[in-house]
């Protein structure tokens, strides 16, 4: 036995652990103890975080800031509703499918906005969205403005739509939080990090800086586009400005600016945030969103580590650590 | 004597990281004074502390018996202190003549007979030529030479020369050697940073030698020997041999 | 004679777009800097027209006369306050607080204004019109044009030809060894965006007269001006000018294909010049 060791794993984090997969079970079983209007809540909150989270490991990790990830949201979303309604394929079955659309769009998108640095990649995104929101508006196929319905759910009982939302949530939540959270504690993981704090030591040493990118992308938009069709299939409804909104980005970048970026745990913060900030302030008009526009300029100018940063300043107990600590073993034992 | 520039006690560092540890050095109008030091040793830093780039307190530099430290770097300009900076940082993009004009255009106040146009080109007739090429065009001395016009331009008082031989052939770095003591021939004090350690005691009248952030040594550059800059140069246990 | 007529109404809503575009070509293309705000400044400077025309019935072009500065002073404020923070080799803290502040600025002008469109009497000019053969010019959509043109022109002198311009180009190829030579980079910086939101003046009367504004149009104001910089080429002011023409044209051309085509068309357009020209139709591989 060596004299060192790397830990990983904290008393906090095998804490928050247990949480995350109580919470998980919570979510799926759902269906035989919440009401109708509990599940629509968890499933909209899990599709929330599973946004801002793809963005977080966007710009968190891969330098990549997009403000478009909408046209994923929307392009799997719309594939889900075309595939079940229009061909008759299982909803269910429909909502895996559709995610080849947002990797497969992905491809293109990258290698057209790659070349554009930080701000104008971001922008090229919001581009792209725009141009897609406008295609679904002209597209017949799609019912154009006037959106779809996705009649075919009607086959379902409600409780069976519930279980089914149920694991589609814990699932969701499960790929994006915990595939994000093993990405990170992997070789590419020590990549990323390397690459966020400086891309070109990070080619230096050896980290294919392009690459990583790429994956990073296409991962990203298929979790986008995994939350689209979720959310979308527990609305029921679709309509282009919905489904191609910038209230993704908005709330994406509140979640992860607020939260605290480059961390799981402040997604989780800015979540909840701004579910609840929605939920309760919503009614009275958009008003709250001044307060959550000015909440995301001051964390853009005096608090970059937003909540989470301040809190981990003063408390060292990550709930989902990925740094390695270097600690001296007391009296090796053989 | 009266010092034009001098530091006191000056600390300054890149965030948490201190380099500088109380450095002492003065200089007087129309001196030359080298600044020798291995890499790292501090020279830059201590010129960027004195140039403003660093935080450092008011008092720490002290320009004709005002407290200046600390003051942003485009008023430092005013105040009479110029920088010919490491890697000479012109303008790309613009033509030899518009850098120049910019130093023209911001100028401080001038202290006896002014720098013009005419008196740079003088200095260095190549530009007169060059004047409307771009300067990413031009060869390493020539952008030297635009780099030191540019900060003459200012009508400084104290010319800070950040490694302006660096990456130059040995007869460009003569031509450049050869045409300082034009300027301070007007009253301008010059602090050159050299890693060429006799091309440096033979410029200039006095010298400083760094280590790890302190002044080791300093004297009149006849004065000293080379066992004294060694040592001064690699610490005490170093002896070149 | 339709896709002609098609041409000329392109170039003619160019002018308009040219005067979005300059302003953040300056920003965007020489100071680095990502204002998201740009497109919400031309709503709001259009707003306070309309309500000042309101109130104290004035005409349109008092209303441009005034607009300008207080687009100026908003653009001064608007960099001493919050840009000057966020300027820096690293672009996301200035794409955040500008796209925060977007967010903000688009429900206060909601709530100030609510959702209503609403336009700026131009008066008799507005439905004036020139033939010329068998098209007609409308005469302030000319005069749009002519204003783009002028500013263009200004703003390309302004940035070669005098101090402040030489400054600004030094501050942006190298902050700090600017301010080494005397520079005040936060003045030189806070001066352009003022011109910058200053001319945004000029576009929020002219679009205010030309069609109609609602607070939530901000985005497709950003995205014209973010295109045509494009389409331009980075840092070139006739670039920007030219990029305007280009996607005046795509939209008034894909408009007559069919009229849900039309912005859409210039989006392709766009997305087709980035991928064969990226860095832009004026500017040189650097």
């Amino acid at each position: 036995m060596s004299k060192y060791q790397v830990i990983r794993m904290t008393l906090s984090g095998r804490i928050a652990w247990f949480i995350f997969a109580v919470a998980l079970i919570g979510i799926v079983s759902m269906p035989w103890w919440a009401s109708q209007g509990l599940i629509r809540d968890v499933v909209t909150l899990a599709c929330y975080i599973a946004v801002a989270q793809m963005w977080n490991m966007l710009a968190g990790y891969g330098g990549l800031v997009s403000v478009g990830q909408q046209a994923f949201v929307g392009v799997a979303a719309y594939a889900m509703f075309v595939l079940a309604q229009t061909y008759g394929v299982n909803p269910y079955s429909a909502v895996f499918i559709s995610l080849l659309a947002p990797a497969a769009l992905a491809v293109p998108i990258y290698y057209l906005l790659h070349r554009l640095e930080g701000p104008y990649f971001a922008i090229g995104t919001w581009v792209v969205a725009e141009a897609l929101r406008l295609l679904a508006t002209n597209m017949p196929m799609l019912n154009g403005g006037a959106g779809m319905s996705l009649r075919v759910m009607t086959q379902f009982s409600v409780h069976e739509r519930a279980i089914a939302s149920s694991l589609l949530a814990a699932l969701l939540l499960l790929v994006t939080l915990g595939g994000s959270y093993l990405v990170l504690r992997s070789r590419y993981g020590i990549a990323m990090t390397a690459m966020r704090d400086n891309p070109a030591a990070a080619a230096s040493q050896g980290v294919n800086v392009h690459r990583l990118r790429f994956y990073l992308f296409v991962a990203a938009a298929v979790g986008s586009g995994f939350a689209g069709a979720v959310y979308f299939m527990a609305q029921l409804r679709i309509t282009p400005p919905s489904a191609f909104g910038m209230n993704w980005a908005n709330l994406a970048i509140f979640i992860v600016m607020v939260g605290g970026i480059g961390s799981l745990e402040g997604v989780l913060i800015g979540a909840v945030i701004f579910f609840f900030a929605e939920r309760w302030f919503g009614e009275y008009g958009a008003s709250y969103l001044i307060v959550l526009g000015l909440m995301t300029l001051a964390c853009a100018l005096y608090f970059r580590g937003g909540l989470w940063g301040f809190y981990s300043r003063h408390f060292n107990a990550p709930w989902f650590p990925t740094r390695r600590h270097l600690v001296r073993n007391k009296g090796v034992v053989k | 004597m009266n010092a034009l520039l001098s530091t006191h006690g000056l600390k300054a560092g890149y965030g948490d990281m201190r380099a500088l540890h109380g450095i002492e050095i003065s200089i007087e109008a129309g001196e030359t004074v080298a600044l020798i030091g291995a890499n790292g040793a501090g020279k830059s830093t201590l010129l960027k502390a004195i140039m403003g780039v660093l935080p450092v307190a008011p008092e720490m530099i002290m320009l004709d018996g005002k407290a200046v430290g600390g003051k942003s770097p485009h008023l430092m300009v005013k105040a009479g202190v110029a920088i010919v900076p490491e890697g000479r940082r012109l303008f790309l993009g613009m033509s030899v003549e518009e850098n120049l004009q910019i130093a023209i255009e911001h100028a401080a106040e001038p202290i006896g007979e002014p720098w013009t146009l005419e008196r740079v080109f003088a200095l260095f007739p190549i530009l007169r030529e060059k004047a409307r090429t771009l300067v990413e065009n031009l060869s390493g001395g020539q952008q030297q030479m635009v780099s030191i016009g540019r900060s003459l331009l200012v009508q400084p008082r104290v010319l800070l020369c950040d490694e302006i031989s660096l990456g130059l052939a040995p007869k460009v770095v003569r031509e450049i050697y050869a045409a300082l003591p034009a300027i301070t021939a007007g009253g301008v004090a010059l602090v050159l940073v050299e890693q060429d350690v006799s091309l440096a005691q033979r410029a200039s009248q006095r010298l400083y030698c760094m280590l790890e952030g302190r002044v080791t040594l300093q004297g009149a550059s006849s004065d000293i020997t080379r066992e004294q800059i060694s040592a001064a140069y690699f610490g005490a246990n170093h002896v070149l041999d | 004679m339709y896709w002609i007529d098609g041409i000329v109404q392109g170039i003619l809503l160019g002018g308009l777009y040219a005067q979005y575009a300059l302003g953040m070509a300056l920003m965007f293309g020489v100071m680095k800097i990502v204002n998201v705000t740009h497109g919400d400044l031309v709503i709001l400077l259009a707003l306070i027209g309309i309500s000042l025309a309101d109130l104290t019935g004035l005409g349109p072009w008092s209303i441009l006369a005034t607009l300008v500065p207080i687009g100026a002073a908003i653009g001064w404020i608007l960099q001493r306050a919050l840009l000057n923070r966020v300027v820096g080799d690293d672009p996301l803290p200035s794409l955040i607080a500008t796209f925060g502040l977007s967010i903000a600025l688009q429900n206060a002008m909601l709530q100030i204004w609510s959702a209503d469109t609403r336009s700026l009497s131009g008066g008799a000019i507005q439905q004036a019109s020139i033939p010329v053969g068998s098209l007609y010019i409308g005469v302030l959509p000319l005069i749009v044009l002519i204003c783009a043109t002028v500013l263009t022109a200004g703003m390309a002198f302004l940035m070669h030809y005098t101090r402040f311009g030489r400054a600004l180009r030094a501050a942006s190829a190298d902050v700090e060894a600017a301010a080494m030579m005397g520079v005040n980079p936060r003045r030189v910086y806070a001066l352009a965006t003022a011109i910058a939101v200053g001319i945004l003046g000029f576009a929020a009367a002219f679009q205010a007269m030309r069609s109609t504004v609602a607070p939530s149009d901000g985005p497709f104001q950003l995205i014209y001006a973010f295109e045509a910089v494009i389409i331009g080429g980075l840092g070139s002011i006739w670039g920007a000018f030219t990029g305007a023409m280009i996607l005046g044209i795509s939209q008034s051309i894909g408009f007559r294909i069919n009229p849900g085509f039309g912005i859409l068309a210039g989006h392709l357009v766009f997305l087709a010049v980035l991928a064969v020209r990226p860095q832009g139709i004026f500017k040189r591989k650097s």
